[in-house]
C-alpha cells in the first residue's frame, strides 16, 4: 500500500455533509485535503493548488461533472477519481472518456474509496514503471513477457497476454470494453466483445483461485473490467 | 318564418288543380243525367242523391271543388228537379226551405268531410313521423358509440327529409364549434356564421329564419340543461319545410342532443373513475413508499443513537445493522428508479455480449445480506458461452429475484440459481427456485403486475420487483416464465434470445 505523505487531493463536491465525510476518511489516511463546492471553485482550487488526485463529483449546481474534467484535462493530467449518484453505464463510461480515472457510485464504501484512490494516484508516480507485477499467487513480469502462478508459468495466448498485461499496468482502475478493444485490435467491431468474454474466461480459469466467482480480474457491470488488488 | 308552429291538426294542403275542379264538375253532370230518368215526383230523393255525390267526391278531391259541387249540385237540383222544372223559381214555401238548407247542408257536409279527409291524411303523415322517430331511436339505442348514433341519425335524417344535413358541436370549453364527420355537407365560412349565430343565440337561424335568411342550410341549436351543445344544419333542394316536418326535425334535434349530453356525462363519469382509481393507487404507494423509506431510516436512527454508548462488540453490531439498512434503502430507491424508467418509456437496452456468470455474481454480491439465512447453490456450466444481454438490467432482474426468493420463503430454506442454453440453442435462459410456499393459481395470472404483494408473504418491498423484471426482459426482446418448483416452492424462468455470433467463438491467435 503506497501511502503517500502528504499527498494533496482537492475534494469537490456541492454537500457540504459528503465533504465533510471524505475529508475525515481521507485525512486518517494522511492525505492533506482541499475542499471546493462548485466547479468554478475546483477549477481555480486546482490552477492555485496544485493538488495530485482530485475526488470529483459529478453533479455540480453551476457546471456539469464532466465539463470540469473536460476543461481540468485541457492542461492537467492530475488523476481524477469522480464521484455519482446515477448508476447508468453510459454516464460512467461518459465521465471515463471525458478523461477520469475511475469512478465511485454513491453510496459507497470507505475501503473502495481508499483502494480505487490509491490506484488512481499510481499512475502518475515514478514507480509506475514497475516492470514486474503481483497479484494472488500471480506474477507477471512485462519485460520478459512471463506470466508465473504460485512459481510455475502459465501459457497465455497472444491476446490473453495482451489484456493481462493491459490490466495489470492499469490495475486498481476501471478500463472500459472501448479501450481494451482498441488495445487489443485497435477497433471497436462488434463481436469482439464475445472474443473478450471468452478471453476473460479463460484467464479466469488460468489464473483465479475460483474461476467462477473471480477475485482479481472483476467485471465493472457493463462498463469494463478492473484489475483488483487485495 | 316565425319560430311560432301552426297547430299541427290544420295543415296547408296544396291547392286543388284544374283537373280536381272539372272532375266535380262531371260528376254533377254525371249524376243529373242519371237523375233525369227518375219520375218527375222524386226530386227529393235526387237531392239526396246529390248529396251523397258530393260525400263521394270528397274522397277524391280537395275543398274547393266540394264546394263548386255543392253549388252547383244545390242550383241543378233547384233549376231542373223542384217544380216548376227547369226553372229558377220556386213553387211552395216548403221547397224554398227545402233548398236553402240542402244548399247550407251540402256546403257543410263537402267542408266536414273534407276536413275529416285532410285529418286522415294528417294522423297518417304523423303516424309516419312517429315511425321515423321510433327508427332513429332505435338506431341510437344500439349504436355502441357516439360517432355511431350520429352517423345513424343524420343518414336517417337525410333520407327522411331527402336532404343533406350537418353536425357540429361544441368543445369543452363550450367555444368553438367542431364539424362533425359524419355530417354530408361541409360548412364553408357563411354557413358557419349562421351555424354560430344558432349556437350563440339559442335560436333556428338560416334559410326560412328571420335571421341570416340568405343562407344555404336551416341551423337548429342543439340546447339541454341552457347550453346549447351544438348544432343542427339542414341544407334542402326544395325551398320549404312544412310544420309537421318541421316538428319531426326538432324531435331529431331533440334525440341527438339528449344523446349527445349522454355520451359526455358518460365519459365525464369514466374519467372521474379513471381519476379515483388512480388516485387510491397513488395512496397505496404513497403509504407503501412511506413504510419501506422509513422503516430502515427508523432502523439507523436507533442505531445510531445507541452507538454513543456502546461498547465495541455492540458498535460492531450496530454498523452492521446500519450498513444493512442503507443497503435496503438503496435497493428501494433503485427500485423506484427502475420502475420510473420503464414507465416513462426511456429504456433502451444496451446488448451486449456479457458473460453470464459475471452477471450472475454481480446479482448475488448485490443481494449478499438479503440473502443471508439462505443456503444459495450457484449452477452455471463451465462452457457456458457469452450470452447477448443488457448487463446492469440482467443484473437487476437476477438481483430482484433473489430478493423476492429471500423474502418469500422461511429462513434456511435453500435458493438456487441457473443459467444456461435452452435445447434448440435458440435461447439463454436464468432459473431462480426456491422451496417456499409458491405461487397461488390466483397470484400466477397477476404476478408481473405493479404493487401485488401475496397476502401470506412478509411485506418486504413494494411489490414492483416481479413488474420490473418482466419490463427490463421484455425490454431486452425476452421472456419471463412462473411456474412450480418440482418438489414444492417457486420457479422464475427468464429467456433471453441467443444469436449465433457473427464469427466463431474462438478466434486462433
Amino acid at each position: 500500500m503506497t501511502k503517500s505523505h502528504s499527498t494533496r487531493l482537492l475534494v469537490v463536491d456541492d454537500e457540504v455533509q459528503i465533504r465533510r465525510l471524505l475529508r475525515l476518511a481521507l485525512e486518517a489516511e494522511n492525505y492533506e485535503v482541499h475542499e471546493a463546492a462548485t466547479g468554478q471553485l475546483a477549477l481555480s482550487e486546482a490552477a492555485g493548488v496544485h493538488p495530485d488526485g482530485v475526488v470529483l463529483d459529478l453533479g455540480l449546481p453551476d457546471l456539469d461533472g464532466k465539463e470540469v474534467l473536460r476543461r481540468l484535462r485541457e492542461w492537467s493530467q492530475v488523476p481524477v477519481l469522480v464521484l455519482t449518484v446515477r448508476d447508468g453505464e453510459e454516464d460512467k463510461i461518459a465521465a471515463l472518456d471525458s478523461g477520469a480515472d475511475d469512478y465511485l457510485t454513491k453510496p459507497f464504501s470507505r475501503r473502495e474509496l481508499l483502494a480505487r484512490l490509491r490506484a488512481v494516484l499510481r499512475r502518475t508516480q515514478p514507480s509506475s514503471e514497475e516492470t514486474i507485477v503481483r497479484f494472488s499467487d500471480v506474477e507477471i513480469d512485462f519485460a520478459a513477457r512471463i506470466v508465473r502462478r504460485a512459481g510455475a508459468e502459465v501459457k497465455l495466448t497472444a491476446k490473453e497476454y495482451d489484456l493481462l498485461r493491459y490490466l495489470a499496468q492499469h490495475r486498481g482502475r476501471v478500463v472500459t470494453h472501448q479501450q481494451i478493444l482498441r488495445e487489443l485490435w485497435g477497433a471497436n467491431a462488434e463481436d469482439s466483445t464475445h472474443y473478450l468474454r471468452v478471453y476473460m474466461t479463460h484467464l479466469r480459469q488460468k489464473l483465479e483461485p475460483n474461476p467462477r466467482a473471480p477475485k482479481f480480474l472483476q467485471t465493472e457491470s457493463g462498463v469494463g473490467y478492473r484489475l483488483v488488488e487485495s | 318564418m316565425a319560430d311560432a308552429r301552426p297547430a299541427l291538426d290544420t295543415p296547408p294542403a296544396p291547392p286543388s288543380g284544374w283537373e280536381e275542379y272539372a272532375f266535380s264538375v262531371l260528376v254533377i253532370v254525371v249524376v243529373t243525367a242519371a237523375s233525369l230518368i227518375l219520375p218527375e215526383s222524386y226530386y227529393l230523393s235526387v237531392g239526396l242523391i246529390y248529396l251523397l255525390a258530393i260525400i263521394l267526391l270528397c274522397q277524391r278531391v280537395g275543398r274547393g271543388p266540394v264546394l263548386l259541387a255543392g253549388v252547383l249540385g244545390a242550383f241543378a237540383w233547384e233549376y231542373i228537379f223542384i217544380p216548376p222544372h227547369f226553372s229558377f223559381a220556386i213553387n211552395s214555401l216548403q221547397d224554398a226551405l227545402l233548398f236553402g238548407t240542402y244548399f247550407v247542408v251540402s256546403l257543410v257536409v263537402g267542408q266536414l268531410t273534407a276536413q275529416i279527409r285532410a285529418q286522415a291524411q294528417n294522423a297518417r303523415l304523423r303516424e309516419q313521423h312517429v315511425t321515423a322517430l321510433l327508427r332513429l331511436t332505435h338506431a341510437l339505442a344500439e349504436a355502441k358509440t357516439l360517432d355511431e348514433a350520429v352517423f345513424a341519425a343524420l343518414r336517417q335524417m337525410d333520407e327522411l327529409f331527402g336532404a343533406q344535413t350537418s353536425l357540429v358541436l361544441a368543445d369543452g370549453a363550450h367555444k368553438t364549434l367542431i364539424p362533425h364527420v359524419a355530417s354530408s355537407y361541409a360548412l364553408d365560412e357563411k354557413e358557419r356564421t349562421a351555424a354560430e349565430e344558432a349556437f350563440r343565440t339559442q335560436q333556428r337561424a338560416g334559410r326560412l329564419t328571420d335571421n341570416l335568411p340568405d343562407r344555404m342550410g336551416h341551423y337548429l341549436p342543439l340546447v339541454r340543461d341552457n347550453k346549447t351543445i351544438g348544432v343542427l344544419g339542414i341544407k334542402a333542394p326544395n325551398s320549404t319545410l312544412t310544420p309537421a316536418q318541421q316538428n319531426l326535425l326538432e324531435a331529431f334535434a331533440q334525440q341527438l342532443a339528449m344523446i349527445i349530453e349522454r355520451e359526455y356525462l358518460r365519459a365525464a363519469s369514466e374519467r372521474e373513475k379513471l381519476l379515483a382509481e388512480s388516485e387510491k393507487l397513488h395512496r397505496t404507494l404513497l403509504d407503501s413508499v412511506s413504510h419501506e423509506l422509513r422503516t430502515p431510516l427508523a432502523i439507523i436512527n436507533a442505531s445510531t443513537d445507541s452507538l454513543a454508548g456502546a461498547d465495541s462488540n455492540l458498535r460492531g453490531q450496530l454498523v452492521n445493522e446500519i450498513r444493512t439498512a442503507v443497503h435496503r434503502l438503496n435497493r428501494l430507491v433503485g427500485n423506484l428508479l427502475d420502475q420510473t424508467r420503464l414507465e416513462s418509456g426511456t429504456l433502451k437496452p444496451r446488448l451486449d455480449w456479457c458473460d453470464a456468470g459475471d452477471i450472475v455474481n454481480a446479482a448475488v454480491e448485490s443481494t449478499r445480506d438479503a440473502l443471508a439465512g439462505h443456503p444459495l447453490a450457484i449452477a452455471v456450466p463451465e462452457d457456458m458461452p457469452p450470452v447477448r444481454a443488457d448487463f446492469a438490467l440482467t443484473e437487476h432482474v437476477l438481483a430482484n429475484l433473489l430478493l423476492n426468493a429471500a423474502n418469500h420463503t422461511p429462513p434456511a430454506t435453500p435458493v438456487l440459481l441457473t443459467a444456461g442454453i435452452e435445447p434448440g440453442g435458440q435461447r439463454m435462459f436464468f432459473t431462480v427456485a426456491d422451496r417456499g410456499p409458491g405461487f397461488s393459481p390466483a397470484m400466477r395470472g397477476r404476478l408481473f403486475k405493479k404493487f401485488i404483494q401475496d397476502d401470506a408473504a412478509s411485506t418486504a418491498g413494494l411489490g414492483l420487483g416481479l413488474s420490473i423484471v418482466r419490463g427490463f426482459v421484455v425490454a431486452q426482446g425476452g421472456e419471463v416464465v412462473a411456474s412450480e418448483n418440482p418438489g414444492g416452492g417457486a420457479l422464475i424462468t427468464v429467456y433471453l434470445p441467443h444469436p449465433p455470433p457473427k464469427a466463431a467463438a474462438h478466434a486462433a491467435c
